[in-house]
Formats: structure tokens, C-alpha cells, sequence
């Protein structure tokens, strides 16, 4: 260090007396620190470029079928891609914690919860514009399908714009439940294996229980509510997947009839649910 | 201001702070001193509210921390560098901070510019070395111009250069009239820029004093030291002076109880040889080994048996 | 320090060596299995795997019927769907944990030849996957059995192909984990190697299902996922190979995938491990 920078005085300049943090202030910051970091970026830019790949590749492999219908394909690539804004979110919330930078946070809001609320407020702006931009990659990604079988691309029409709102609010949806888990959890790798075991492999899980005949989803005898189908209805990634689904398609096989606005409800109370003990989790025990 | 006041934290059956009371006063620099998992951090870590006491209070300006209006302008605190996340740069770092108080781009340039990190703030936090990682870490603290501060440690890993820098610095806070809390191991440093010292061992207040005061209550003080010839003849010439005499290696008597001239003359009465004649002062160091000496946490066995 | 003492430290043995100094690979091997078995997270890890796989297991034969086509190995090994998240996890996490942590700059000091540490975990990454899913499989056994296994037809090791499966479950596990632990120390980021690892080897290939054609089944043939074909028994095979649009890989094809894609990624870790600083 040279010998130029001798300490003036603490004399203040643009900086005087400001007030303290209020809410307004703490999403600022939250916004500036989420920013500033690399991985959100390109973790958007993968779950974007997979969306609109996926999108094209089952669009263009069912549009040989007679009954090709270019907007079903819309949501497909959607389970895939959802993994980034899921692990995005668990890093973002498990990421103070880990790095200890929830020291200096912590000092500068020491009520604590204004944080919580400002990162929620934020990682859902952040995930809304992902969103859009994910829906637009998957427009994008069936319509040389449906050119090649000239079939015009109606996205305000049926069933088309309940899915293209109920993609945005899945990736949203999938975003807060891992900043959920990861600010409950505080520390990666539990946060992440939580994330993509409940979201992720549970469905799956759930699926196969309900199908043990041998792969073919839908040999639809007549529709039964089964034990299985209900809980299956109430995880939070079975929820998600609802939410894409069209809502003239009627009820999926053992499930209640709950629709993509159940389905919805379902995710966000999830969300509601998890955010509230990571709340309690901070006012009542300590910052390490 | 900062007053602690029977503060107690345990964590489990480990207690870290056991009923630790003190207060630093504005316009002085009170050092913070003890053994390593003293709990010298910990009560710092109580003060600002990230971690809840057991029992006791701890105020900042005669509340608790979380009730203070705005805490950036009340307290800077610094408390370990590795509180930044590694994918975020320096300026970005500072820039959040400011921004939950509505403070301005251009105090955080300032700030920037007080530390030194002038070179380094756009370059991510987690390419720091040590040093450059400290003061980012003062920075933060600087940066709501804060009239109390609570440093942890503030000069570990800092060149000499910038270790002279935080000393005028606390040095300066303090003659405006601000109040510092600093812990540090380096005694020496700490005895040319502290006003007051607080000494804990064990979780326990152990000394609450002067530097002045701390340091003439090691042993060293009030003895002269005296290097002869003929130590023998001397010390029996001392001894009938009614002098305590302590003889050591290479000729060496450490005399109490008898002033400088008195062994002067002694000496001359008996015809020894003096080769060195002083008044020995002692050393924050000394005052503070021996006061600690039972309340360390962490011993090391003695290394001649290990290294020759 | 007279110039007698520097030459005596000099000639005289370190203390605590043994005679032949060194970190050779068996020693090597030792501190390896000694940090994975330190940890407390780890073991909570496999035992973790065990119970849920078990818990799986146990759930889904509920649901199954003699009828249906499917036969009781695959009641007993149908907890790796779940388990295959624990098994990556294992081999994630000790990959990465070197860097996340820093132990790494310890460790390659002591053995700065650096490669000898790659096998050495690569070893007990193996042993700890196989022994938690030998474990894992007779406890699925267990929770299927007698009066728990319902309706669900029951192991039988005369069906053809039965004991392959049982055993596939074993070697499965072993290669889902090494694919870990070779991502793990290439991209040096849990959630970068858990997330790549669980999409190469199960996601990517559930959503291509979704689609069959003769591109998606043959991109899924190429996939680690196709090592699942281990797992299943002759009679499931056939109907695996009479319903793809892909090549028919049966399951030493299945296997050959994967471990190709374990090879593939061990070299990929290597070089990184050998050329590129560690932090």
C-alpha cells in the first residue's frame, strides 16, 4: 500500500445521515447482489437454450403423427428444464449462508426478516422475466414444426394461453421453492438433493406406483381417485407439472380433479409453507 | 458507546462467555484481548445481534442493536473477512451494503479510496489475498460513517504499511470523538493505539484497565537490571541493602526494591564491574501472559523436545 | 544454532516416519477411506440411501399385482430410482469436497503427484457404494417379503435374468457413484456435478421417454441412463427391445455405456487434475 493513502478524515460527503434500512432499501441491495453474480445469468441462459431445444426436438419428432397438435408440446421440454431455475433458486437462498456474506447482511438489517422478504421479492422478479423468456424460447422452438405441417400457432386460443401462464408460473414457482429450501437448509448439497429428490424424482416415483403395468401412462381404465393419486396431487412437483397441463384434459389418472388452478395452489402454499419455517428458523437462532 | 453487562453465551455445555462485563466509551479505542476461544468473537458477535446472549444485555448507545434505527451509521463492523460472497466484486460488495441504507455511490467511491482497494474493486472477492480481503472488510465498516466500531482482528494479514494505517486511523475515529472496540493478538501494535484494555480468559474478565496501568502490574516493572562482572560480590552488597535480587544468566541481576543510583553506588562500593545498568519497564506482552497464564485455552508443549 | 546442530537435523530421520517415507498407494488409499469415513454427513448419507431405497421399495410393491407383468426382482430393486440420487451424491460430494473446503491445497502437497489421490478415491468411493448398496438390496428384500410383500409375485431365482438384476442393482450403484466422483473432481462444484450427473443419468432420459422415435430412443441408448438395463430381468428386456426404436443394447451393452461414460469422465478429471492449479 503506498504512502498516498493516508487516512483523511472520516469526514462524510454524498454519505450523511440517511435513515436506516427500510424495505424499499433492502430489495435494492437484494437486486444489486443478485445481479452481481455470474451463475444466475447462465443459468438462464441454459434453462432457456434447453427449453426452446427440447421444445423443437418433441415438436419436430410428433409432428408425423396425424393428430399433430403444435401447442401439446409446449410444456414438455418444461420437466427437464425446470432443473435450472430450481437449482438456481437453492444456491441463491443456500448462497449468504454458505459463503458467511449473511455476517454482513445480517448486521446491516438486524431484524432480519426484511432480508427474507427483499431476497423472495427479488428472486421472483428475477425468475418472472426467466419465465417469459423460457416460454418465448419454447414458442419459438414448435413453430418450424408447425410451419412444416402448415398449421397455424394460436397462443390465445383454448387451452394455449392457461399453459403458456401456467409455464411462467411453474418456473417461477420451481425458483422460490429452491430459495425456499436453500434458506431453510442453509447449506448446499441437502438443500439441492432435497430440491430435485421432492420436485423432481418424487413424481416420478409416485408415477410408477400408480402404473405398475409396464411403462404406457394412460391405458385409462374408468377414472378413480386412488389414495396414491391424492397425495400425489399435494407434492409440490406433481402440483407443478398440473399447472402445464391443459385444463380441458380433465383429471390425470388417480388424481381429484383439481385442475392447473389447484394445481397452482398446491405449489404456492408449498412455498407460503417452507418460507415461513425458514423465517422462524431466523429470528429465533443465531447467524454463524 | 457499547455496555455489556453480565453477558453469558453458552452453546450447549460449552460456556464461551461467562457473565463478561465492561463498557467502551466514546472518544477512546478500548482493546479486546485474550487467548485464542477466549470469547473475545463471540461477544462481539452478541453485540452486533447475530448471535443471541444466554443471559446478560449488551447495548449500543444505550439499546440493542436490532432496535437501532439505522445500524450502518450507528455501528461499522467488521468482524471476519470471509463474510463476502467470492462471486461478487469488491465495489458491487460495498455497493449493496450502501444501498440498504440508501447511501450513494459516491461514499462508497470514497471509501474505496480511504482503503486503498482502489486497484482491486472490480475484481471478485474470492481472488483476494488476505490482506486485500481485511480491508475490504474496513471498508464495509467505514462506509455508513459510523460513530461506533467494532473490529475483529482488523490488522491480521496487513504489510506493515497498512498495519501503520489502522493504527492512525482508529487513533483518528477516536480523537473525533467515536467509539472503538478492537481485538487483536499483536501486542505491541495494540499497546501504541489502545486507551483501555480489556483482558478475558476462559469467557472471563481478567483485567479492565489502562494500557498504563496493565503494563506496570507485570512483573518486569519497578526492577532495575543491572549486567557485572562480579555478580556475587553485588548481590550480597544488595541483599544487606534489604533488595530482592533475582540472578539470571550471564552475569544478570534483576534488583527490587532499590532504585537505579542506589545500585550504582552499591556497585562501586563493592568494585564491581558494571556492564549494563537500567530500569526495566515492562511489556503489555508480559502483563497479559501472566495474566492469562492459567486461562489459556489452547497450550502447546514445549518445543525443544520436538524441533532440534 | 551452532553449525553441529544444522548438520545433526539434517542426517538424522524425521520423527514419526516409517522406514520407507512416502505417500505410496496404499497409504494413500488409507487417509482416503480415513476422510470419507470422518465426515458425519457421510455415512447419515448411505444410511439415508439405505432407507429410503428400502421405504421405495416397500411402497411400490404395494401397488404391484401378480398380473401385471412384473416380476419380483423388480419389486426388490425398484428403490433405485430413488437410491441412484444417493449413490451420485456419494461420489459428488467426495469429489468436490477437496475444493469446496480447501483440504485440497493439504492434500496435494502431500502427494503432489496428485493422480495416485484420484484412484485412491475412486477405490473407496466403490467399496462404500457397493457395500451401501448391498446393504440397501437386503433391505429392500427384507421390506418386500413374507407378510409385507401383499400381492406382488416374490423373488424367484429360477425367472431368467433374476440374479443379473439383483446383482446389477450392486454394480449400477458402484458405476452411478464413480460417475460422481469423476464429475465431482472435474467441475469441482457440488451443485454443478449433482445436476449434470442426475440429468445424464436419469432426467434426460425420463422426458425423452415421453417422445419415442428412432432419435430420442437412440440418444437414450447413448446416455449413462442405458446402464438401467442392468437392473432388469430377461423378461422385462424383451419387452424393453421390442418397444425401443433404438438400438437393442441388452444389458451388457446397457453396462458398456455407462462404464464408458465413467472412463471418459475419470480421463477428463485426470488431465484437469494433473494440468490445471489447484486453489
Amino acid at each position: 500500500m503506498s504512502a498516498t493513502t493516508t487516512p483523511r478524515g472520516v469526514r462524510t460527503t454524498a454519505g450523511a445521515r440517511t435513515g436506516g434500512p427500510t424495505f424499499g432499501r433492502v430489495v435494492a441491495s437484494e437486486w444489486t447482489k443478485l445481479t452481481s453474480l455470474r451463475s444466475p445469468w447462465w443459468t438462464g441462459l441454459v434453462t432457456v437454450v434447453a427449453a426452446g431445444a427440447l421444445a423443437f426436438m418433441f415438436a419436430t419428432a410428433s409432428s408425423v403423427d396425424p393428430g399433430f397438435e403444435p401447442t401439446r408440446d409446449l410444456a414438455t421440454g418444461l420437466m427437464l428444464a425446470q432443473v435450472g431455475p430450481l437449482v438456481l433458486g437453492v444456491l441463491l437462498g443456500a448462497g449468504e449462508f454458505r459463503t458467511g456474506a449473511a455476517r454482513t447482511t445480517f448486521t446491516l438489517v438486524p431484524r432480519r426478516w426484511p432480508v427474507l422478504a427483499a431476497q423472495t421479492v427479488v428472486v421472483a422478479g428475477f425468475a418472472l422475466g426467466l419465465a417469459v423468456l423460457t416460454v418465448a424460447a419454447t414458442v419459438v422452438g414448435v413453430l418450424p414444426s408447425a410451419v412444416s405441417r402448415d398449421l397455424p400457432l394460436r397462443l390465445t386460443v383454448g387451452d394455449t394461453p392457461g399453459i403458456l401462464a401456467g409455464m411462467v408460473l411453474l418456473v417461477v414457482g420451481v425458483t422460490l421453492v429452491g430459495y425456499a429450501l436453500g434458506t431453510l437448509l442453509r447449506r448446499t448439497v441437502p438443500a439441492l438433493v432435497t430440491a430435485l429428490g421432492v420436485v423432481l424424482v418424487l413424481p416420478i416415483v409416485l408415477a410408477m406406483a400408480g402404473d405398475p403395468g409396464g411403462g404406457t401412462m394412460g391405458a385409462a381404465p374408468p377414472h378413480s381417485v386412488t389414495a396414491l393419486g391424492t397425495i400425489g396431487a399435494f407434492t409440490p412437483g406433481t402440483a407443478g407439472q398440473l399447472l402445464t397441463t391443459p385444463a380441458s384434459y380433465g383429471p390425470m389418472p388417480g388424481m381429484p380433479d383439481v385442475g392447473p388452478v389447484g394445481g397452482g395452489l398446491v405449489l404456492g402454499a408449498w412455498i407460503v409453507l417452507l418460507l415461513t419455517v425458514a423465517a422462524v428458523r431466523l429470528r429465533t437462532r443465531d447467524v454463524r | 458507546m457499547i455496555e455489556v453487562e453480565a453477558l453469558t453465551k453458552r452453546y450447549g455445555s460449552t460456556t464461551a462467555v461467562d457473565g463478561l462485563t465492561f463498557t467502551a466509551r466514546p472518544g477512546t479505542v478500548t482493546g479486546f484481548l485474550g487467548p485464542n476461544g477466549a470469547g473475545k468473537s463471540t461477544t462481539m458477535r452478541v453485540v452486533v445481534g447475530l448471535e443471541r446472549a444466554t443471559a446478560g444485555t449488551t447495548r449500543v448507545d444505550g439499546r440493542r442493536y436490532a432496535d437501532l434505527p439505522a445500524p450502518l451509521h450507528a455501528v461499522g463492523v467488521m468482524l471476519d473477512a470471509r463474510s463476502v460472497h467470492p462471486g461478487r466484486t469488491a465495489s458491487k460488495h460495498l455497493l449493496a451494503m450502501a444501498q440498504t441504507h440508501g447511501i450513494g455511490k459516491a461514499r462508497v467511491r470514497e471509501v474505496i479510496a480511504q482503503t486503498g482497494l482502489e486497484p482491486v474493486a472490480h475484481r471478485r472477492a474470492g481472488t483476494f489475498s488476505l490482506g486485500m480481503g481485511q480491508r475490504l472488510g474496513i471498508a464495509g465498516a467505514l462506509l455508513g460513517d459510523p460513530q461506533t466500531l467494532v473490529l475483529d482482528e482488523p490488522v491480521n494479514g496487513l504489510d506493515p504499511d497498512g498495519v501503520l494505517w489502522v493504527r492512525r486511523l482508529v487513533r483518528e475515529l477516536a480523537a473525533e470523538g467515536r467509539t472503538v472496540l478492537l481485538s487483536s493478538h499483536l501486542m505491541h501494535e495494540l499497546a501504541l493505539c489502545a486507551d483501555r484494555v480489556v483482558i478475558i480468559g476462559r469467557g472471563r474478565l481478567l483485567a479492565d484497565a489502562t494500557v498504563q496501568d496493565i503494563v506496570e502490574r507485570s512483573e518486569r516493572a519497578g526492577a532495575v537490571r543491572v549486567r557485572t562482572t562480579d555478580p556475587e560480590p553485588l548481590a550480597r552488597e544488595l541483599l544487606a541493602l534489604g533488595a530482592q535480587v533475582v540472578p539470571q544468566e550471564g552475569g544478570v541481576l534483576q534488583v527490587r526494591g532499590t532504585s537505579v543510583d542506589e545500585v550504582g553506588t552499591a556497585a562501586r562500593r563493592c568494585g564491581a564491574t558494571v556492564l549494563e545498568l537500567a530500569a526495566e519497564s515492562g511489556t503489555l506482552e508480559e502483563a497479559y501472559l501472566q495474566l492469562t497464564g492459567d486461562a489459556v485455552e489452547y497450550r502447546t508443549a514445549d518445543t525443544r523436545g520436538g524441533a532440534r | 544454532m551452532t553449525t553441529l546442530d544444522a548438520g545433526r537435523a539434517a542426517t538424522r530421520p524425521p520423527r514419526g516416519a516409517p522406514t520407507r517415507p512416502g505417500p505410496t498407494f496404499p497409504r494413500v488409499l488409507a487417509a482416503e477411506w480415513t476422510k470419507l469415513t470422518s465426515v458425519p454427513s457421510n455415512p447419515w448419507l448411505a444410511l439415508g440411501t439405505v432407507v429410503v431405497t428400502a421405504g421405495t421399495a416397500y411402497g411400490l410393491g404395494l401397488f404391484v399385482r401378480t398380473g401385471d407383468g412384473r416380476s419380483g426382482s423388480w419389486v426388490v430393486v425398484s428403490g433405485y430410482v430413488v437410491a441412484q440420487l444417493g449413490f451420485l451424491v456419494l461420489g459428488a460430494v467426495v469429489g468436490t469436497a477437496e475444493h469446496t473446503t480447501g483440504t485440497a491445497r493439504t492434500t496435494f502437497t502431500a502427494v503432489p503427484r496428485r493422480l495416485p489421490v484420484l484412484g485412491a478415491q475412486a477405490v473407496v468411493v466403490a467399496v462404500a457404494a457397493a457395500v451401501t448398496a448391498v446393504v440397501a438390496l437386503g433391505a429392500s428384500y427384507l421390506a418386500t417379503t413374507g407378510p409385507r410383500a401383499g400381492e406382488a409375485p416374490a423373488v424367484d431365482l429360477a425367472v431368467p435374468g433374476t440374479a443379473r438384476a439383483l446383482a446389477g442393482f450392486v454394480v449400477l450403484a458402484v458405476a452411478v457413484a464413480l460417475l460422481g466422483l469423476a464429475l465431482g473432481m472435474l467441475l469441482r462444484r457440488p451443485a454443478d456435478a449433482i445436476v449434470t450427473g442426475l440429468v445424464l443419468v436419469f432426467l434426460a432420459d425420463f422426458v425423452l421417454a415421453a417422445n419415442p422415435g428412432a432419435a430420442t430412443d437412440t440418444i437414450r441408448a447413448a446416455l449413462p441412463s442405458a446402464g438401467a438395463r442392468l437392473l432388469q430381468d430377461d423378461a422385462a428386456l424383451a419387452a424393453l427391445d421390442t418397444a425401443t426404436h433404438g438400438p437393442q443394447l441388452g444389458p451388457w451393452g446397457g453396462g458398456a455405456v455407462i462404464g464408458a461414460w465413467v472412463v471418459v469422465a475419470f480421463c477428463a478429471a485426470g488431465y484437469r487434475l494433473g494440468r490445471h492449479d489447484v486453489r
